[in-house]
């Protein structure tokens, strides 16, 4: 039975849990627009990473690095798309 | 096909590595379609019109709930997957299973939220802010329910060929799919949810 629930995995769901934790102390405390925002981002991104390395196991096989690329090419482009889109239609600079 | 057994059964064949390296594009395709949503979002969340803010929308418990439900389903796919490749086939029709109901799970309070929208005034044509909300939570909400009739057809196919080179690598190329609907969900969960209850 314990072959099925190896400890990587475990642990893995251990951390998002707490990582999910963490970001609920926006609700629950009383911490300014700035603070909240730092710590949803660093939890979120951490969570993604999580999920990308344990879960989907992106790094095992040996076209590691076209998958990790192509991922992060793609992120690149998602993150430059949402603050481009927010520096002109929402901060007006 | 030439099979290559040094190599987990979902690699073990050139097509089979090829396969997931093309859902991988997939997915990167997938992050833009949700950057574009979370953009649209972004920019038009405070433009409520005479409708209702979303902190006078959003309600923590379901939304807690949601989150805790979807995060174990993306890690009893994952314990699926392992039991997949240590082949026990049962074991990994049974984390499959679970995975599958627990996305039903999840799927049944979104639409109880969306109805709770509904009835408290916020639909898709009252402002800019709950056309965007609703739009970006239904697409994620039909990628899940479209995962829910794929996960299923690829455990039938599981159930009657057995674990095959193919088999398997429909089952892991759809544990990326559940997974990476899982990562979108923590975005929406952070960006949307808690940033709006802030």
């Amino acid at each position: 039975m314990s072959e099925l629930f190896p400890r990587k995995q475990i642990m893995g769901f251990v951390f998002s849990l707490v990582l999910t934790a963490a970001a609920l102390t926006v609700y629950f405390l009383h911490l300014s627009f700035a603070q909240g925002m730092a710590v949803l981002l660093i939890t979120a991104f951490v969570q993604a990473l999580l999920q990308l390395v344990v879960f989907m196991h992106a790094g095992e096989t040996k076209d590691k690095w076209i998958i990790y690329g192509k991922v992060y090419f793609m992120i690149a482009m998602a993150l430059i798309t949402v603050f481009g889109t927010l520096l002109i239609f929402l901060w007006d600079m | 096909m030439k099979v290559d057994h040094t190599l987990p059964l979902e690699y073990s064949t050139k097509q089979n590595g090829m396969n997931i390296f093309g859902f991988w594009v997939f997915l990167a395709a997938e992050i833009m379609l949700f950057a574009t949503l979370f953009t649209s979002y972004f920019t038009l969340e405070h433009r409520t019109g005479s409708g209702p803010s979303g902190a006078e929308i959003f309600e923590i418990a379901p939304v807690l709930i949601e989150t805790f439900v979807l995060l174990t389903s993306s890690f009893t796919i994952g314990l699926g997957v392992h039991a997949m490749r240590i082949g026990r086939k049962k074991a990994m029709m049974t984390f499959f299973v679970i995975t599958l109901l627990l996305g039903l799970v999840f799927l049944g309070f979104e639409i109880d939220e969306f109805i709770t929208y509904i009835h408290e005034g916020a639909t898709l044509q009252t402002s800019a802010f709950t056309a965007m909300l609703m739009t970006t939570l239904g697409t994620h909400g039909l990628h899940v329910t479209f995962g829910l009739f794929w996960g299923t057809a690829i455990l039938l196919q599981v159930k009657k060929r057995g674990l095959t080179p193919e088999t398997a690598n429909k089952s892991f190329i759809f544990s990326l799919y559940w997974h990476f609907l899982d990562v979108v969900w923590i975005f929406i969960f952070s960006f949307i949810y808690l940033k709006g209850m802030m």
